[in-house]
């Protein structure tokens, strides 16, 4: 059994929803003992879909499936003194805790950090909220829609804007934000369990996702401290592209016969040998296409041209070729293109587990191997609710 | 006075652009001693503008030409005494600079070697030349996200800044465990994979109902309403999500419209869904009415989840973050006076995170080669004429 880089490490995870339970499932995957406590009704992501067929089933929520793998699970009723007591027994013996208020803070039970390091003060104790503890907003409630949008990244998801006054900023798909706040309160996590190694201190660790979100974007930040303005959403609009933005001649994407390429033959070096991908077409030494700076002028019409070529090719031959030639360029995936990429199945990057309700199913794995350590990625599905009440609850007794 | 976290533990940073360098504020910021390592023959890309000021703060930066052999075998040295190494060139560079696992693990047997690359160092497209931006598009990570129905977004800057937190939280744990078995490690990372396995509810739909997930703009599969209503003022936004019931009757008694609280159309988030476009056009009637900051008071006042989309000017601005001590105002080289920003953690009554402004190339030579590695004065200025600490 491969014990990952964290054997012997125990996690209580408390939290619902994505953020916390995402924190411990990083904590999980790494090799950690993680028990999920949930409300005897149950994580409410065991209410948010996936769902086969769409209907809502507790045990088939894909999004739980997948943010609780590598876990145990119990159910504890805290507002209970059986179920509160038996939460400081676990917390007794864990090196971290996991919560991600409201609705549910292991404070109002009285069971939060203040009162848990008394009996075990080495504990680390990480409290994920949208904006933290702190500043006028630490009450207000958020949800990833609204922490993708303030964070100021939806501004940076440079769309096709028809009308700019009725065109509102888009945001990402899935949970980015929730997952951002998560991992960064497993970064804090980790680097206070390893302070704790070293000095035997613990830690109460305060995480915005907020903040987290927000820190994805210093450079603009930085650019806002040095006077820059802000940079316009509309894609027509922006002249020069800031850092990641595919605009003008940095690269966009190509309508293909099946689908887009996006493509990015920034350096004159990469343009010449695109040329070539395109087989070297009439129109290759016109001076409105000669340089760099002439193609960020032009590149309307050059985008026109490029586009009149790809129709007639599928996104992988276009991808292909470009490669070929040492051209940055990716064919636009869908999940379906994923789950058969001869790539990521060479690396294994899916991991295949069997769930007792909702079968057999494939998972996306981790984005690192360690050359010493094997990480525990299928050790065990989701629990069901309350699947080891009885193995973890009876040896507290 | 408790020290920081990664106290003692020294990182030689041979990485550039957005990536390592984010991995490496986040150990610095922590207590790591980082040393940049960067080359006047190759400079870091990012090292133009104020992006370098926020991706480089409290590290030191040595020059060093590592193409010469001399430059090689100095490299070594500091590998010898650093506690982590991180690069992320393409596949393949580090190993033909000489600098392969293989080699670093010579000079420091329990080295915690990272190393990043667009598709990671195995598979058949492991070569493959990558841009962060472009990696969107090929993880199905853009294949979710958009306006319903149009081209493909491009761009939000994504893919780098969450690779390089990865990078750090993966540094963490490789730490824990050399702590417990006095092992240190080789991490293949792929940025790739790390956006993919960021969307596990597309890659389950499909399996589970067979369904490509096209883009949903704003709007989300199950809540409603959920999304981003115009709001008094050119390009003003705000972001509304409803998530229960209660909050449905709560926005509608804001909006003073008891008749659709009461209304059992849409009494269910089901029913709010069927008749969202309806509801939207009810909602950005009132939202019309409100600044995009005042909106969110009176809607968060009423417990429903909002915030004003915004521009990074204005987040620049933000009171949450100005109040909450997110930002620290840094001498920068040559910049004057500037805000910096900080970390989205704190440890609560323990030590503040380490933050000082960016370093220029080779600001920190006489330390790291006199003071660490010992060199003599002479030695070290010969090296800099011929174009070795360079």
């Amino acid at each position: 059994m491969p014990d990952g880089l964290l054997p012997g490490v125990r996690v209580l995870d408390v939290g619902q929803g994505i953020s916390g339970p995402y924190c411990a499932k990083i904590l999980a995957q790494m090799g950690a003992e993680v028990i999920k406590v949930e409300p005897p009704e149950g994580d409410s992501a065991r209410r948010m879909g996936p769902f086969p067929g769409d209907s809502p089933h507790p045990e088939k929520s894909g999004l739980f499936l997948a943010t609780n793998a590598n876990k145990q699970g119990i159910t504890l009723d805290l507002s209970s003194s059986d179920g509160a007591a038996a939460f400081r027994k676990l917390a007794a013996g864990a090196d971290i805790v996991i919560e991600n208020p409201p609705p549910d803070a292991l404070e109002g039970h009285g069971l939060g950090y203040e009162s848990l390091k008394n009996t075990n003060p080495g504990l680390v104790f990480t409290s994920i909220t949208p904006f933290g503890n702190r500043g006028p907003y630490k009450d207000f409630k958020a949800t990833d829609l609204v922490l993708y949008h303030m964070s100021g990244h939806a501004h940076g998801m440079l769309g096709a804007v028809k009308d700019p006054d009725s065109d509102p900023p888009i945001r990402a798909g899935g949970h980015q934000a929730e997952l951002v706040g998560g991992m960064a309160a497993a970064t804090a996590t980790l680097m206070a369990l390893y302070r704790k190694r070293m000095t035997g201190q613990g830690s109460r660790i305060d995480i915005s996702s907020f903040e987290a979100m927000v820190t994805q974007l210093i450079s603009g930040l930085a650019n806002s401290a040095y006077g820059r303005p802000a940079p316009p959403r509309d894609l027509a609009k922006v002249e020069e592209a800031a850092i990641g933005g595919m605009v003008g001649a940095i690269g966009g994407i190509l309508l293909c016969n099946d689908g887009y390429v996006a493509i990015s033959p920034r350096e004159d070096a990469q343009w010449e040998r695109w040329l070539q991908v395109m087989g070297g077409p009439p129109w290759a030494t016109d001076e409105r296409y000669a340089t760099r700076d002439a193609r960020q002028r032009n590149s309307p019409s050059l985008w026109k041209l490029l586009s009149d070529w790809s129709i007639n090719h599928s996104k992988h031959e276009i991808a292909r070729m470009g490669q070929e030639q040492r051209v940055p360029c990716f064919p636009v995936n869908t999940v379906q293109d994923l789950l058969s990429d001869e790539h990521l199945a060479h690396r294994g990057f899916f991991v295949e587990m069997e769930h007792p309700v909702a079968g057999v199913l494939r998972y996306p794995g981790a984005a690192y191997r360690f050359s010493n350590s094997q990480l525990p990625l299928t050790e065990r599905p989701a629990p069901m609710l309350g699947e080891h009440n009885r193995e973890i609850l009876d040896s507290l007794a | 006075m408790s020290e920081l976290p990664l106290h003692g533990i020294r990182v030689l940073d041979l990485s550039w652009i957005i990536a390592g360098p984010t991995a490496t504020r986040f150990l610095a910021s922590m207590g790591a001693e980082v040393i940049k390592v960067g080359s006047a023959r190759r400079p870091d890309p990012s090292t133009r503008g104020p992006a370098f000021q926020a991706y480089n703060q409290s590290k030191l930066y040595a020059s060093l030409n590592i193409s010469t052999p001399e430059g090689l075998a100095l490299v070594k040295q500091l590998i010898a005494v650093s506690d982590v190494v991180i690069e992320n060139f393409a596949a393949g560079v580090i190993e033909r600079l000489g600098l392969g696992y293989d080699v670093v693990r010579v000079a420091r047997p329990d080295i915690i070697m990272l190393a990043s690359s667009g598709t990671g160092h195995s598979g058949p497209h492991k070569d493959h030349v990558a841009y962060g931006s472009l990696l969107q598009h090929y993880t199905g990570w853009n294949s979710i996200s958009g306006y319903p129905e149009r081209e493909p977004v491009t761009g939000g800057l994504w893919a780098d800044p969450w690779v390089g937190m990865e990078l750090a939280m993966v540094t963490a744990a490789a730490l824990n465990h050399r702590a417990v078995t006095g092992q240190g490690q080789y991490v293949d990372f792929s940025m790739a994979e790390a956006l993919s396995a960021s969307i596990p509810e597309a890659i389950l739909d499909y399996q589970m109902n067979g369904r490509v997930k096209e883009p949903l703009g704003n709007r989300d599969d199950w809540y409603a309403p959920h999304g981003v209503y115009h709001c008094a003022g050119a390009d003003r936004w705000v972001a509304i999500a409803v998530t229960s019931d209660a909050e449905w009757v709560s926005l509608c008694q804001l909006m003073q419209r008891p008749d659709l609280a009461a209304d059992s159309l849409y009494g269910g988030a089901a029913g709010r869904r069927d008749h969202q476009d309806h509801l939207d056009a009810v909602i950005t009637e009132w939202t019309m009415q409100h600044e995009d900051h005042v909106a969110m008071q009176l809607l968060q006042q009423a417990g429903v989840p909002s915030g004003p989309s915004q521009d990074i000017l204005r987040v620049f601005n933000e009171p949450q973050l100005r109040e909450a001590g997110y930002f620290t105002e840094l001498h920068t080289n040559g910049g004057g006076l500037r805000d910096l920003p900080g970390l989205p953690w704190r440890l609560d009554g323990g030590p503040e995170p380490y933050l000082t402004e960016a370093p220029v190339l080779g600001q920190h030579n006489a330390y790291v080669y006199q003071e660490m590695l010992g060199l003599p004065a002479l030695e070290v200025d010969r090296m800099i004429v011929d174009q070795i600490i360079y």
